[in-house]
């Protein structure tokens, strides 16, 4: 049979978002793909050079509608590099714990919206249900439950509330047990072994050189993380370690291995919170009022021209980076320039590439598992 | 205790990078320097500035005798007020990770204290002013980086610098049918409330027309 070219999406079940998939079969087999991208590129970079940089955060949140906190405090460390703002130790320790149960809420969302892909609809109403958990904690950061505008350059917008640690406490400790739960469901099951296993194989040298970063990489073997290579906020005080694989083929790491790093992620993450909140400095009932100089120090609002601002920062999908031009044009309250990197950009299109020699049955296995966000990947 | 890469190996790595770089190019008008961030822990990372015609042969050295394995980012910036040679700027962020290939069931956990050498992670900033013209080029290093590629394809997309050598170069962000040199990112376009002052007045936007009505379909 003749191959030919099928076009998968922009909207088709397997989609987190709006992409195109170009596959060429022979027959059930994938011979070549294309991605496409750019449906929702809302220009968020262009936008931002109009903006001060404090209002360039919300649209930071609104990059990645599911982890809309790390998004948030990646630009603000950039920023903070840029205008050489100082932050007080507390609230780094709020930042930290806001970006952490972020990234449980993203990897659950993922996981909610990998099980359907790959069949198994109980996972999505599950994953649901403890995620509302963790984003009335965040909404009571935040006060919205998903673009907080939250982090400030110097600081926090306001501080932990009273009761907050206790019902974060019990909240975590709670979620620790699902995840067994959620292991026991899924780690033997025969679906999820059939369809994730000796499936898209991708070995770190090679994901390294095409540009992948975070969670995908330390599925293959090695426990890279930029919270510790180029360590920012306070997790070099706080008890943890990277979350990382065993592949157990010379091919590297296959779908299976992107659930279970993610899995482990997520139980690091509890780790770090449940830490965090009892090293916190000021106390972890106490609540600052807002501006208070425990959590919030005022930065400079211009920055001068020629100054640039570089943050490399652990995002749950991978490495963000935001690059800052400030000043020019005598509008030294605006950034010249701002860049953004999103992991998934890069990633996308090495895992369309990671599909050739697969059934057409597995795409939707091999895409899930890269945990694809298109709202960073279109900006 | 989490353990994380310490000030001083980050410092250490960096003279070694410095030195490194200082004794091969010094005198070809490459240009590095240690620069500090002032966000976090105040780390140290390396910056080049390089003319564009120098750029492979320091991208390729870097790749196979400084171990930089990672291309993250690649940033265009349009100066068009600039002094004329820097009209525009390209800039990549290269990174050092100490990641390998793995053999069945076995991983690699690093103990950050621990690493030395080339095994310490590194940042790099290669930045490489274009003549302002308008034509802004600079040489592909997508065969050397594959993670480039698309870096590179969005540069082009939105800013419009032209990857010399790139392969297979086309439209990411931008619509498919978008007018030719039409680059969003380049400051001739503004966005309709580029000037603050004009948002205030008429905050919804009424009886105005978008700056670059006529020129974008």
């Amino acid at each position: 049979m003749a191959q030919m070219w099928i076009t998968m999406g922009p909207q088709h079940p397997m989609t987190h978002g709006l992409w195109t998939l170009r596959v060429k079969v022979d027959g059930e087999t994938v011979v070549d793909t294309e991605a496409e991208l750019g449906y929702i590129h809302r220009g968020v970079e262009k936008i931002c050079e109009s903006r001060d940089f404090t209002q360039v955060t919300p649209y930071c949140d609104r990059l990645c509608y599911v982890s809309a906190m790390t998004w948030a405090n990646s630009y603000i460390y950039a920023a903070e590099d840029l205008l050489e703002a100082e932050v007080p130790e507390r609230a780094e320790y709020i930042r930290l714990i806001a970006a952490e149960l972020q990234r449980l809420a993203s990897h659950l969302m993922w996981l909610g919206a990998f099980g359907p892909d790959i069949g198994n609809l109980t996972l999505m109403t599950w994953c649901m249900r403890d995620r509302e958990m963790f984003l009335d904690l965040l909404q009571e950061l935040g006060g919205s439950r998903m673009h907080y505008n939250y982090p400030r350059i110097g600081g926090v917008k306001r501080d932990i509330p009273i009761g907050f640690a206790d019902r974060m406490i019990a909240k975590v400790k709670l979620f620790e047990k699902r995840i067994e739960e959620y292991e026991m469901m899924l780690d033997e099951s025969t679906i999820w072994l059939v369809r994730l296993q000796g499936v898209g194989y991708a070995n770190a040298e090679e994901m390294v050189a095409a540009g992948v970063s975070g969670p995908n990489v330390r599925a293959a073997g090695v426990n890279y993380d930029v919270r510790w290579a180029h360590p920012y906020s306070v997790y070099d005080e706080i008890d943890w370690e990277p979350a990382v694989e065993k592949p157990t083929s010379v091919k590297g790491a296959d779908c299976y291995d992107r659930y279970r790093v993610r899995m482990e992620e997520m139980r690091q993450s509890c780790r770090m919170v449940l830490d965090a909140i009892e090293k916190i400095p000021g106390g972890k009932n106490t609540n600052y009022a807002n501006g208070d100089e425990m959590i919030f120090k005022k930065a400079p609002t211009r920055a001068p021209e020629g100054a640039t601002g570089f943050s490399n920062y652990e995002c749950t999908r991978g490495a963000s980076q935001f690059y800052i031009l400030g000043g020019g044009e005598g509008r030294g309250k605006n950034p010249y320039r701002v860049s953004i990197r999103s992991p998934m950009f890069i990633t996308i299109p090495f895992v369309a590439k990671t599909m050739i020699g697969y059934k057409v049955a597995d795409i939707p296995a091999i895409m899930g598992s890269f945990d694809p966000c298109i709202g960073e990947t279109d900006r | 205790m989490g353990t994380s890469i310490t000030v001083s190996q980050n410092s250490e790595a960096a003279n070694e990078c410095l030195d490194a770089i200082n004794s091969r190019f010094s005198g070809s008008g490459i240009v590095a320097s240690i620069e500090h961030h002032s966000n976090a822990k105040k780390f140290a990372f390396i910056r080049i500035t390089t003319p564009p015609q120098h750029w492979l042969a320091l991208a390729k050295w870097l790749y196979f005798d400084l171990d930089v394995n990672y291309c993250s980012m690649i940033t265009g910036t349009h100066f068009p007020d600039g002094p004329d040679e820097r009209g525009w700027e390209v800039a990549y962020h290269l990174l050092r990770q100490p990641i390998s290939n793995q053999l069945p069931n076995t991983n690699t956990v690093y103990v950050a204290e621990k690493l030395d050498g080339k095994l310490i992670p590194m940042e790099f900033e290669v930045l490489i002013p274009l003549e302002n013209n308008d034509s802004p080029t600079v040489p592909s290093v997508q065969q050397i980086w594959g993670g480039a590629d698309w870096n590179e394809k969005e540069t082009w997309d939105l800013v419009g610098i032209k990857f010399e050598g790139h392969e297979n170069m086309h439209r990411v962000l931008n619509p498919h049918d978008s007018p030719e040199e039409f680059h969003p990112l380049q400051k001739q376009h503004k966005i309709r409330y580029h000037d603050h002052n004009e948002m205030y007045d008429d905050a919804q936007g009424f009886g105005r027309k978008p700056a670059d009505e006529g020129r974008v379909k």
